[in-house]
């Protein structure tokens, strides 16, 4: 399969954090979660990606290309959305609309208008009078405006409620409907990726800690509740970490049918994406 | 390119209202043979220029403006077209003003002193976008209204000196030559200087993480 966006190696060192090999692809016409804690180096792979930080080492190829020599060439057929609000408050959706007709080849004015409608945002009103969520829609609609053929956004939920949320996972998945696009989209709400992302690469204190299809962690993983004795019958190799809590042991495996087969343990729940964070980053091996 | 520049603008519309004003007040004290302020208004239009790098670094623009196509390159060169297309137009209404000031006072146009006058503060306000942009890209904005203060009283200090240990009337008496020649000269300097500075402005921000 094609890869869209393909990152090898990627380490970025800096005085209290470190980017340590990241190494992912994202194949065409995918969705991919990049989940991961809070400074866990979402944003800085992003950032990256974007050529925002430049001094890393490693390869970061977006449509089969150099992102750093073929920079101008890219940017044209990639939508984003950065963690903080970046467009000047005191600018209008009309005045976003002016610029981005004069720096994208293929920017459309009337889907951006037509978004600007389905979103309910009025414009000719400043920025600086919109909701947290009305100016992230107004960035998803500017991200998507010029068709790209791949979206870059990092944490576009965050902050907002729980309708915005899930109007904007509704917005994303419509447009794959319509358009030929791929999607890196990070978030640590992971339950906003569980339905929509087919791809989840999880990050953790600069290290990719997996990366793989959306379906087969959610139908291998599990969790096997039990107890002491059960636990310390279970083989090292059969499990990747876990945590000891009040009244039992959750143990996090990576392959639920062959470990029933193994073991004869009863209960092997099944994990959900905020699972496997909490027991990747608070379990012990 | 253009996108940059219409932005820019976008940001700094509000201020025109203020520019308007000012060209009013002006032509209204020369009418009355008051101060001469013409030399405010170019000035005015970098300082309003300047405030858009405020907008841009508080509302994180710069980050952004390098996810989009050639977002590093154009958006430097963005500040420095509107900047002078800002500082030429001002201008040149002051000086059409000038002109129905002089004429409607005395009957003839003084050309040669208005636009004396209005090449020398044209060269003024370069020198200062010529200075103050590049450490705005390195330092940013609050840091750069310091660093320039720094830089013009080094100036005044350096000149002082300079006066005081070199004989200047002999240099100047030895440059008179060049008289003739002095508008061309400050136009080429001008060039080079915006030139140069651009390009300086265009490194720091290639390298500049966010």
């Amino acid at each position: 399969m094609e890869n869209i966006l393909e990152v090898k190696n990627l380490c970025k060192k800096y005085n209290d954090f470190e980017l340590r090999n990241i190494t992912f692809n994202l194949p065409k016409g995918m969705i991919m979660g990049f989940i991961g804690e809070n400074g866990a180096g979402k944003t800085t792979t992003i950032k990256a990606i974007l050529d925002i930080i430049k001094s890393y080492s490693g390869e970061i190829k977006i449509f089969g290309l150099d992102n750093r020599k073929e920079d101008k060439i890219i940017k044209e057929d990639i939508g984003v959305v950065l963690d903080d609000m970046f467009f000047p408050e005191i600018l209008t959706p009309v005045d976003i609309n002016n610029t981005m007709k004069g720096i994208y080849k293929n920017w459309d004015t009337k889907m951006f208008f037509d978004y600007l409608k389905e979103f309910s945002l009025l414009q000719n009103k400043q920025i600086k009078t919109f909701s947290k969520g009305m100016r992230k829609k107004l960035e998803i609609a500017t991200a998507l405006s010029h068709h790209p053929k791949l979206l870059i956004l990092d944490e576009p939920t965050s902050g907002l409620d729980p309708v915005a949320r899930a109007e904007i996972i509704e917005i994303f998945q419509s447009v794959l409907e319509k358009e030929e696009c791929s999607i890196l989209l990070s978030s640590h709400i992971t339950t906003d990726l569980e339905h929509i992302a087919d791809y989840i690469t999880f990050i953790n204190n600069g290290e990719i800690v997996l990366s793989k299809p959306t379906n087969e962690l959610l139908d291998k993983y599990g969790i096997v509740k039990c107890t002491e004795k059960e636990f310390l019958d279970i083989n090292r190799k059969d499990y990747i970490k876990y945590i000891k809590t009040k009244y039992e042991y959750e143990v996090l495996i990576e392959n639920k049918q062959v470990f029933k087969a193994k073991y004869n343990i009863a209960v092997i729940d099944k994990i959900t994406l905020d699972d496997l964070m909490v027991l990747m980053i608070k379990g012990a091996e | 390119m253009i996108g940059f520049i219409k932005k820019d603008l976008a940001m700094i519309k509000s201020n025109f209202k203020l520019i308007g004003i000012l060209i009013v007040v002006y032509a209204v004290m020369g009418l009355f043979d008051k101060m001469d302020i013409s030399f405010i208004l170019p000035f005015m239009s970098v300082m309003i220029m300047i405030s858009s790098f405020s907008y841009d670094e508080y509302n994180k623009w710069d980050a952004y403006s390098i996810s989009l196509p050639n977002g590093r390159k154009n958006s430097v060169k963005s500040k420095y077209i509107t900047t002078i297309l800002m500082i030429l137009l001002v201008s040149i209404i002051t000086v059409i003003i000038s002109f129905l000031i002089s004429y409607i006072n005395t009957k003839t146009i003084n050309y040669e002193q208005i636009l004396v006058t209005m090449f020398g503060t044209v060269f003024g306000t370069l020198l200062v976008l010529t200075f103050m942009y590049p450490i705005i890209y390195k330092f940013g904005v609050e840091k750069a209204r310091i660093g320039i203060f720094l830089l013009v009283f080094g100036i005044v200090i350096i000149g002082s000196l300079l006066v005081n240990y070199i004989n200047l009337s002999n240099i100047l008496k030895s440059l008179v030559f060049l008289e003739d020649y002095l508008i061309i000269i400050l136009i080429i300097l001008t060039i080079i200087m915006v030139y140069v500075s651009y390009k300086i402005s265009k490194k720091i921000f290639s390298k500049k993480e966010f």
